[in-house]
């Protein structure tokens, strides 16, 4: 039994332990063991990454152990603690526990309760490696619920003027969209017996599967899990809770949201809505790309008229997020993996772009456009990584957002054009927005004093420079991605009988 | 050949070590930028001499998969890359060494360097591409190097807008290229430019499908070439420093969109629909673009409104089938016009004003930067004998024996105007007196007036690789080995030659009259036809409808949908908090904490489940 994935999820564990026999007052300290207490899971998930690369078989880290058991003779119902592996999910994996390492670099611009917001901060970090790794629903399921519960406080508590609103809204919308998660997931589990991700994917989509659930009934459960995960994505009209969180809750925390939570919503309707209903889910690829589209454009006009950056870069990632979808929809080889690079250099591009939020709001207590003018006067550095941190966003070939942005729009060409050619409106508008935001905040003239102001300093540089490299190797180099995706890719399309 | 790939990352290196280094190295930076293009220049020639005795080169490798399908990444050296590549690094050698000079004294000189070095890796990656995707990737590359080139003195607000200008203006026409290379990859299977060629070939795609590619590609050909309609973004790129203009904004950056349609000539050839509105497009902005330059008082901004100018002749030769006279004309306006622009920075270097209403006199000071100014005039406006004569020639036989005959008229008046316009920039700034009192004046460091030099002789010699006298060199090789891309020399008849000749003389000789010898009122236009002029003055107001038409309605459509948010989905949102509130409160009045309230919820419940459980017959389903 290989334990490699539970001493993942679980090795932040051990520093909200160390933590919790601190003294509250010792910031550094805590602030430190904080930190480290996220690199075990980063070295452990890139070791894996590493070995899968060089060729070992990704079943060999499944585990499993009983767990749960009750029911009558002939209709056991199991709940076994099963982890496992697939390539995009260990893509994941490793994405999370990268950005969990620079978001916590990025906690030391916090000001107060350290002890509190690090054990809340480890615990999210938990609840994100757990979905990841979950093999079943239920489990997958609890994960999932793990995460709102830190994140409800940290918005709540360590935010901005409006956080208990944000939190608040963060918390119905996401309760309610995992109620929602949860009906399908019983459901199914009433149905077979099983709530295990493969078993359920080669019963319903075995012929016999037919008897079990009609394709009515799959056609709603597919339909509730994209009200589900269409609220965590998010999927226009069900976004406005992120905007909230994405200017309320404090940047090293929304580097992990815009990073990691919101691409739980991509996992699970690629893992399970296409994995588990791929015949229904065929039949409404064309809402999905078309709901892209709207997300598109919707997210890129509304983000030209905003005045604080921090809104504009929620609005790019509902934007940015109908990349996904429609890459999703597109339904082919070209399009999935493009959604899920997406997902990837999304996660990327945002956390580079909070972080740098992150900096200048320490140092001026704005992020208004206008009130920022002129910046790369006084802190040139700061003001370049923005502006690459744009040119990424916004699909400059050479760094993530092109590959990801390519290969959708290719596999949505093929699938429905005309769609395509409208969604291309995106391309411009995105350049519109970031550059009239970006310029607005580093260009022309200098709108305050920049005497005294440090540019970029000491551990700020660490978080910037590893997402960079990042950014621009997968745009230079994107086998690093397609190589592991490979399998899954090829699981999926066998799926979707393609 | 083999190793052609190394040339664009000498400038890269360039980029990335000064980026690390340069503030520390301070104007040092020049020399590291100077050695490392000017390895890539020595390369280049290297390559293009090994061109003329040996065949194409090629070499690929994969760069993505996406399911069975290998995307590639590699270079390939033909005649066209292998001219592109020396042209490019030319200039680009010449510019790091003119700017040693006139960015002197700039706080930011390593930035200004470490960008230069940047934009020229882009460029000459651009050219050695051998697909489309990874002409698209410097494509893009290449306007970002210009973007912040033309941003470069960021902290004034004009420069600030006009780097935006550029980059959104570009990336309208780039989207039209990213569009047609997607829909060409769902025909052909391949982003290859020889598979494309193949398929194109063999008639596996429609004539519809053809015209419709070539023509968005083209759109992004129009963009990046500054073509009508999206042309407004080159002018206003002036504000970036001149050697930023005469290297990107005349000598290569523009000739992009001119290179990729010479690029994927044989896809343009299968639809004379396509060829025709490279054409049309083409020809009106030669002649539109050279009535602007007849009035505007800006010296950079005329130079940049003859670019725009001549680059529609380009499109015209290209768009008439006359694929040597594009690639021709590209090859000598690269030189003539890089001069034209270093000898204006010159002249702005001596007397720190762009107006031409306050400049005159300059030929007695400006002993070196006058006369090459004079060599960079006579070769635009075609005086016989310079290069810019021979190839706008082989421009105006290819329209005519295209028939393309109101093209050829358009082109010719367009000629008329050019001539016109460059030798009234000439006599206003170097004859006469000064208008304005212009102290300290004199004549720029030789590290700036030898590049000058270089591009003078270049602006006189060069057309002779391709005359219809002593031998058409140039377009024989270009052509070799490749039907498709038509004849080396198009044979046409001898009056073009001599009615051109005269058009430019006239346009001389009526600039001659108004500003050299002053015989003719310098107001003769404004006075008699002041519409007219104001309309040309304010360049036809098209950036005063692109404001009122498409901004304001973007601008408009972002707040409707901004209500749309307020109103209708938080509206939404306002409904659900109200229902989870209302069950809250609801659930919560159940909890009394009487027994019997108790019991009835829990046997309710029970009944329901139980209805349930007869109704389906299991749980759910």
């Amino acid at each position: 039994m290989n334990l490699m994935l539970a001493l993942i999820v679980f090795s932040p564990l051990l520093g909200i332990l160390v933590l919790s026999l601190m003294p509250k007052m010792q910031e550094s300290s805590i602030k430190l063991v904080g930190i480290l207490a996220t690199l075990p899971a980063l070295v452990l998930s890139l070791a894996v990454f590493s070995q899968y690369k060089n060729g070992t078989e990704l079943f060999a880290y499944n585990l499993k152990w009983d767990w749960i058991h009750f029911g009558m003779s002939e209709g056991v119902f199991e709940i076994p603690f099963e982890l496992g592996v697939d390539g995009f999910s260990l893509i994941m994996v490793v994405l999370t526990s990268i950005l969990s390492v620079l978001a916590a670099i990025a906690s030391l611009h916090i000001k107060k309760e350290w002890k509190g917001y690090f054990m809340l901060f480890l615990l999210l970090e938990v609840g994100m490696l757990g979905v990841f790794v979950a093999e079943n629903l239920i489990l997958f399921f609890l994960f999932f619920e793990i995460t709102l519960i830190p994140m409800f406080f940290l918005i709540g508590k360590w935010g901005f003027h409006e956080k208990e609103k944000a939190a608040y809204s963060f918390l119905i919308y996401n309760g309610l969209g995992s109620a929602v998660l949860l009906i399908v997931i019983m459901v199914l589990f009433a149905r077979t017996g099983t709530s295990n991700i493969d078993v359920l994917q080669q019963l319903l989509t075995a012929d016999a599967g037919h008897a079990r659930i009609t394709d009515n009934v799959k056609m709603g459960l597919l339909l509730a899990l994209l009200v589900a995960f269409g609220v965590k994505l998010p999927i226009f009209p069900l976004h406005t809770w992120m905007l909230r969180v994405h200017v309320q809750a404090p940047p090293s925390i929304v580097m992990l949201h815009s990073g990691i939570l919101l691409k739980i919503g991509a996992y699970g309707l690629i893992r399970f809505g296409m994995g588990i209903f791929p015949e229904q889910f065929t039949s409404i690829a064309w809402l999905l790309a078309t709901l892209g589209v709207v997300n598109l454009l919707y997210g890129a006009f509304l983000a030209l008229i905003q005045k604080d950056f921090k809104m504009v870069l929620a609005y790019s990632s509902i934007s940015h997020m109908g990349i996904v979808l429609i890459g999703v929809g597109a339904l082919n080889e070209a399009g999935i993996q493009g959604a899920i690079f997406q997902v990837v250099s999304h996660g990327l591009i945002s956390a580079l772009l909070f972080f740098l939020v992150g900096i200048f709001y320490e140092r001026f207590h704005t992020s208004e456009i206008t009130k920022l003018g002129g910046m790369a006067k006084g802190m040139p550095i700061t003001a370049g990584f923005l502006l690459a941190g744009a040119m990424a966003s916004l699909g400059l070939p050479g760094m993530s957002g092109f590959v990801s942005e390519f290969m959708a729009f290719l596999g949505l060409f093929d699938a429905m054009p005309v769609l395509a050619a409208v969604g291309c409106l995106g391309i411009i508008l995105t350049a519109v927005y970031l550059l009239r935001a970006v310029l607005g905040m580093t260009f022309g003239k200098a709108q305050r004093e920049f005497t005294g102001v440090s540019d970029i300093s000491s551990f700020e540089w660490a978080p910037v420079l590893v997402l960079v490299a990042l950014i621009v190797l997968i745009g230079v180099y994107p086998s690093v991605l397609s190589e592991p995706l490979q399998a899954t890719l090829e699981t999926i399309m066998l799926g979707l009988g393609g | 050949m083999e190793n052609a790939w190394i040339i664009p990352l000498f400038p890269l290196l360039s980029f990335l070590f000064l980026l690390l280094f340069g503030k520390k190295l301070k104007e040092n930076s020049a020399f590291v930028g100077i050695l490392l293009v000017g390895i890539s220049f020595v390369y280049s020639l290297i390559v293009l001499f090994e061109r003329f005795s040996q065949p194409t080169y090629k070499a690929e490798g994969t760069w993505l998969s996406i399911g069975d399908v290998q995307l590639t990444a590699g270079f390939e050296v033909n005649q066209l890359n292998a001219l592109m590549l020396v042209i490019v690094s030319l200039v680009s050698l010449l510019v790091h060494t003119y700017s040693k000079g006139y960015m002197h004294d700039d706080e930011r000189f390593h930035v200004f360097y470490a960008y230069l070095g940047l934009f020229t890796f882009a460029m000459l990656g651009l050219v050695l591409s051998p697909n489309l995707l990874q002409t698209y990737i410097f494509w893009e590359l290449v306007g970002v190097g210009s973007f912040l080139l033309i941003g470069f003195y960021f902290y004034k607000e004009d420069a600030k807008k006009a780097a935006k200008k550029a980059f959104i203006m570009t990336r309208i026409g780039d989207v039209g290229l990213f569009i047609g290379m997607i829909l060409l990859f769902w025909q052909v299977g391949s982003f290859e430019y020889d598979e494309i060629f193949a398929a194109v070939e063999t008639g596996s795609i429609s004539t519809g499908m053809i015209t419709l590619t070539a023509i968005l590609i083209f759109i992004g050909a129009v963009g990046k070439s500054g073509q009508f309609p999206l042309h407004t973004w080159l002018p206003d790129a002036m504000e970036g420093p001149t050697p930023v203009s005469a290297l990107i904004h005349a000598a290569t950056m523009v000739a992009a969109g001119v290179y990729l349609v010479a690029a994927l000539f044989p896809l343009f050839t299968a639809s004379e629909t396509a060829l025709m509105t490279v054409a049309v497009i083409g020809a009106i902005t030669a002649i539109f673009a050279a009535s602007i330059g007849l009035v505007q008082t800006d010296i950079k901004r005329i130079l940049a409104y003859s670019t725009v100018s001549q680059l529609g002749y380009m499109m015209l030769a290209l768009g008439s089938a006359g694929y040597v006279a594009g690639v021709f004309h590209l090859m000598t306006h690269a030189f003539f016009k890089a001069l034209l622009f270093l000898a204006a920075g010159s002249v702005i270097h001596a007397v720190h004003t762009q107006n031409i209403e306050e400049m005159g006199g300059l030929w007695k000071k400006l002993r070196v930067t006058g006369p090459l100014f004079l060599v960079g005039t006579l070769a635009i406006s075609g005086v016989p004998l310079f290069s810019g004569f021979f190839s706008k020639d082989e421009i105006l036989i290819s329209a005519w024996v295209h028939g393309n005959i109101a093209l050829f008229w358009l082109a010719v008046i367009a000629a008329f105007f050019t001539a016109f316009y460059m030798f009234r920039l000439f006599f206003l700034v170097f004859t006469g007196e000064a208008r304005k009192e212009i102290r300290n004046v004199h004549e720029s460091p030789s590290v700036m007036t030898l590049p000058m030099v270089v591009l003078g002789v270049l602006a006189v010699v060069a057309g002779y690789v391709n005359t219809p006298w002593f031998g058409t060199f140039l377009g024989d090789w270009l052509v070799e080995g490749n039907e498709a891309l038509g004849h080396g020399h198009v044979e046409g008849p001898a009056w073009i030659m001599i009615v051109a000749t005269l058009v430019s003389l006239a346009g001389i000789f009526l600039a001659y009259l108004m500003y050299g010898k002053k015989s003719l009122s310098r107001d003769w236009l404004s006075s008699r036809a002041p519409v007219t002029y104001s309309v040309l003055y304010n360049k036809y107001f098209i950036d005063e409808f692109y404001e009122l038409t498409i901004v304001n309605i973007t601008k408009f459509f972002s707040l409707f949908l901004k209500y749309i948010e307020v109103f209708i989905v938080e509206g939404i949102i306002k409904l659900v908090v109200e229902v989870v509130q209302t069950f809250g409160k609801t659930g919560s009045r159940v909890h009394n904490g009487q027994v019997q309230m108790y019991g009835t919820v829990a046997f309710v419940g029970l009944a329901v489940l139980f209805v349930i459980f007869a109704v389906t017959g299991g749980y759910f389903g």
